[in-house]
């Protein structure tokens, strides 16, 4: 009787002892809320959210809607444009995204196969094709574009890594994901036959798509349950 | 009383006290809402705010409320650590420094989470019963949460 309230005793304290152990160890952590608004200098142009060809000055507000400006007009957009007319152009970056499009595909048939913890496996890689790409040859003016991408998609890559067991939730990650690759691939070039294929079953049509070095459908969406459903949009 | 017992009890009670010390600063803007705010950046109606206020920003912007009970350790721990985790996924107050691309991933998200009911987490909505989602302003949500997603898209 008295080892058990002992025992008790030391359970108890070490219960506690681990959680002051805790609650002292959480640094204060700095505030993070940075205005990132501080930074910018007043010569700035500004443009609407919604209608990008207005823009003015810091405050002022767009004549199409009435919404303040407030995104940073970049200067370079204007060249950046026109590059981005060059579509499907192979360029010396197209190596890097052909990895990354590898990788890709391997999600992608993970999930035909139903294969949640396959898809799981495939997007880890996928990450760490992100993180080790080397952007060094990337023209300059793309390069925004291309850190805006693959945030995007690694935040995706990373949801379906850590996501398995839950295939619905993978395959919303996916549908972006595969919007990601798809821009990428459109930018930057491939050297990769591939294809744009598509559900119009999924997310009300909305977001069904995907990328596929096959024209033979195999749909990643729905996998064993509606395997052929979809068709070939474009070859990339 | 056992003279063990006792003193695991006034050890205890030492213990918790010393807790209570650990106040770290709060997730609060005090009144400075910043330009990078959802808010600002999408003309909101009233009606889509308040349900956002209640349901969503406590956890996914700089600014929460904090309930009396987040006075109290170890409650305020598990509390931050949620919060630290939604701002990390999705804050609202600093939506303007997403991306185009991302702003859409993101509205994306919020509709795929609110429709399958993973958003607002049911821990949360146990302890604020008001941000239980309705099914009218659930879809009043949904409804403008997806016109603004098509908005950008048509535009990008």
């Amino acid at each position: 009787m008295k080892n058990q309230i002992k025992m008790k005793k030391i359970i108890l304290s070490t219960v506690l002892m681990a959680i002051v152990v805790v609650s002292c160890n959480q640094k204060n952590k700095p505030d993070e809320s940075v205005k990132p608004a501080a930074t910018e200098n007043t010569s700035q142009l500004y443009s609407c959210p919604m209608h990008p060809e207005v823009t003015g000055k810091q405050g002022d507000t767009c004549s199409k809607c009435g919404m303040e400006l407030t995104e940073p007009v970049v200067k370079t957009e204007a060249v950046s444009e026109e590059v981005k007319t060059e579509k499907g152009a192979v360029t010396p970056f197209s190596i890097t995204v052909d990895a990354n499009v590898n990788d890709y595909l391997k999600v992608k048939n993970a999930l035909v196969n139903d294969d949640s913890n396959g898809a799981a496996a495939a997007a880890k890689a996928l990450l760490a094709t992100f993180n080790a790409a080397n952007t060094t040859s990337i023209d300059a003016k793309l390069k925004k574009e291309y850190i805006e991408i693959a945030d995007d998609a690694k935040e995706h890559a990373e949801h379906i890594a850590d996501n398995a067991g839950k295939i619905e939730h993978q395959r919303e990650h996916f549908a972006l994901l595969s919007r990601d690759i798809n821009d990428m691939i459109k930018t930057f070039g491939t050297n990769k036959k591939l294809y744009q294929e598509y559900c119009p079953m999924y997310d009300q049509g909305k977001s069904g798509y995907w990328i596929s070095d096959s024209k033979e459908i195999k749909n990643p969406y729905y996998g064993a349950e509606m395997l052929t459903c979809g068709r070939v949009e474009k070859e990339l | 009383m056992k003279p063990i017992i006792k003193k695991g009890a006034i050890l205890s009670v030492v213990l918790f006290l010393l807790m209570q010390l650990y106040q770290p600063a709060r997730n609060v803007e005090y009144g400075q809402v910043s330009p990078m705010h959802f808010t600002k950046l999408y003309k909101v109606p009233a009606k889509v705010q308040g349900i956002l206020q209640t349901s969503c920003f406590d956890c996914h912007s700089n600014n929460t409320k904090y309930p009396w009970y987040s006075y109290v350790q170890p409650v305020r721990i598990f509390m931050d650590s949620h919060i630290n985790e939604g701002k990390e996924n999705l804050n609202f107050s600093e939506f303007g420094t997403y991306s185009k691309r991302k702003q859409r991933s993101k509205l994306d998200r919020m509709i795929k989470q609110i429709k399958s009911d993973e958003m607002p987490l049911a821990s949360y909505t146990m302890m604020h019963k008001n941000a239980v989602l309705t099914s009218e302003s659930k879809a009043m949500l949904l409804n403008w949460i997806e016109e603004t997603k098509d908005s950008i898209s048509a535009n990008n």
